[in-house]
């Protein structure tokens, strides 16, 4: 996870507003991934019509597989993306195929 | 009698015309249609149909009873995955192991048997899994002897159990971890499967629990053998053996001037003789315990991949009976849920425990180590060492040419070719390498089929005889 690990401590001198505006996207990133997680696991796993508000063994288990699904192929589009983006600045073009 | 009645007598035309001719006469149907008979197509029409519907009717008639199958024990399930779960409780999880089937290409089809057959009815009853599978043959061996020593090595504490890089407020301890196993249960699909898990468990049981790399042991092995020498040397030992200390380490110092730059010549200068790593476990820890702590319960699955030409005919049936698969792997699945248990039936061991291999000539060992043996002739032709040893001979014929052109290039005794230029041949480095990866994967593929050849015994120990259980179908009077 990319925000393990962040949050070094601020300057004597100040605040360093690129460090901030860094963290402030990391920020962004991170609860819009959780966002996504939240909405789509709960569309596929958690049915419509319930008695209680616990829930049972098979949403949680599908609730599991989910988010561990969703985190692999997360990571896989990232580096995806990651080596698209270098292969792109490599060769200069402007426009990147997957 | 008067013949002036003359009465409008029905003409035959006029025939009152009943049922359907009466009902369609108008209708603008042609009226040759209500005089026909009807009657069957002609003997070839009847042929292909009756051929064409039979096997479209056996196909749907299998698969829908596959559905049925399915759906019966998903329902007797069902109610498990509606029980509640605590936000910081976790479901039952049950490991899977998959080998690969000795023959074929695909290592999956252990694992894709699990997931069509067994998996549906686990999703029903919430169980987690987790997939294991074993990429070439032996490859699942090895790792469960590892993890074996790795858990002893924790056990001795010598090595701290495996922390997780981010410390999370909610984390089992070790002691709930294994207690979590425990409940859970392994899957083993397949004969194959239980031979080379039994092979690893013996082996982390049996053996050294000091950490083995295997690739460093090859590397320093390869590296006392004579193959990489400079041409001028007589080669002594051109087949591999166990590195003979001193005669040839005064043959290898030419080779290690030219080539003093490989990492594998520096770990062999290193005085280790014999392919086994100096233990540096004290020895009073490192023997083998005489008892062995409880394993998680096994649940044996039946499989038989069908691959080859000659077993076509068996893939048909199989792709038009998927029913009895579907059966068998439903029934495993809840034997596995409703977690009746059985000790594992031990083999007759007429002979001291430590002759146990000793078994009938078909490889039959009695007890739970039979399980599945049918399965074993499926895949009696599918490797012999001869093919190695043919691939090891041309490998190693050529290698010598290559070398030369190597160590000729990197010395400078020659300019490289044009050819050369535009794709440089493999350095010196590059052609150790190699070969330490050739190696690897012949003898691993040899060390594998050893363990799984037909006629081959499982392997057992005495001390496994308490620490195993088996999954068996529940008894009538436990009804799910």
């Amino acid at each position: 996870m990319s925000f393990l690990g962040r949050g070094g401590p601020s300057p004597a001198g100040g605040v360093n507003h690129e460090r901030v505006e860094m963290a402030i996207n990391e920020i962004d990133m991170v609860s819009d991934v959780f966002n996504r997680i939240v909405s789509s696991c709960h569309a596929k796993c958690i049915s419509p019509r319930y008695a209680e508000g616990d829930l049972n063994k098979g949403e949680s288990v599908c609730i599991d597989r989910c988010v561990a699904k969703f985190f692999e192929v997360n990571k896989k589009v990232g580096e995806k993306m990651q080596s698209a983006g270098a292969s792109a600045q490599a060769t200069g073009s402007t426009s990147f195929s997957l | 009698m008067s013949s002036q009645n003359v009465d409008s007598a029905p003409k035959p035309s006029q025939v009152q015309k009943s049922g359907v001719r009466a009902a369609f006469e108008y209708t603008g149907i042609p009226p040759s249609w209500f005089d026909k008979r009807p009657k069957l197509p002609s003997r070839n029409w009847l042929i292909f149909l009756s051929v064409t519907t039979s096997i479209v009717g056996y196909y749907v008639y299998d698969r829908r009873e596959c559905r049925r199958i399915r759906a019966d024990y998903s329902s007797r399930v069902e109610h498990l995955a509606k029980d509640p779960l605590g936000t910081t409780d976790l479901p039952r999880k049950v490991t899977v192991y998959g080998a690969k089937w000795p023959g074929d290409e695909d290592h999956d089809k252990s694992l894709r048997f699990f997931r069509k057959y067994v998996k549906p009815i686990l999703v029903a009853a919430a169980v987690d899994y987790e997939m294991v599978s074993g990429r070439r043959s032996g490859d699942l061996a090895n790792r469960i002897a590892d993890e074996i020593k790795t858990r002893r090595r924790v056990d001795a504490g010598l090595e701290s159990p495996s922390q997780s890089p981010v410390p999370l407020p909610n984390q089992p301890t070790l002691e709930q971890k294994r207690k979590r196993e425990l409940e859970g249960g392994i899957v083993l699909v397949g004969r194959h499967t239980l031979k080379e898990f039994m092979s690893g468990l013996k082996r982390g049981w049996t053996e050294s629990m000091d950490r083995a790399d295997r690739e460093d042991m090859l590397a320093q092995e390869l590296a006392s053998d004579g193959r990489f020498d400079e041409p001028e040397e007589p080669v002594v030992d051109p087949e591999v053996v166990d590195g003979e200390p001193l005669p040839t380490r005064s043959r290898l110092l030419p080779s290690q001037n030219a080539a003093l730059f490989s990492p594998l010549q520096m770990s062999s200068s290193s005085p280790s003789k014999s392919t086994q790593s100096i233990s540096n476990i004290p020895a009073h820890l490192d023997t083998p315990p005489s008892t062995i702590p409880t394993l998680p319960t096994f649940l044996l699955v039946p499989f038989t991949n069908h691959i080859g030409f000659r077993q076509v005919p068996n893939m048909l049936w199989g792709f038009f009976n998927e029913r009895h698969k579907v059966r068998a792997g439903s029934e495993a699945a809840y034997s596995l849920i409703m977690s009746h248990m059985r000790p594992f039936a031990a083999p007759n061991t007429t002979v001291a425990a430590s002759e146990v291999q000793e078994s009938q000539p078909d490889g039959r060992q009695g007890g739970d180590l039979d399980f599945d043996l049918p399965a074993e002739s499926y895949y009696h032709g599918a490797y012999t060492p001869s093919e190695t040893e043919k691939a090891r001979n041309t490998y190693y014929d050529t290698l010598p040419a290559k070398l030369a052109t190597a160590r000729a290039l990197a010395r400078g005794t020659r300019t490289s070719t044009k050819e050369e230029d535009s794709h440089p041949p493999p350095t010196e480095v590059e052609l150790r390498a190699e070969r330490l990866k050739k190696e690897m994967k012949w003898r691993s593929d040899e060390a594998g089929w050893e363990i799984v050849k037909p006629g081959q015994p499982a392997q057992w120990d005495e001390r496994f005889a308490d620490a195993l259980q088996v999954f068996d179908e529940p008894r009538a009077d436990d009804v799910g």
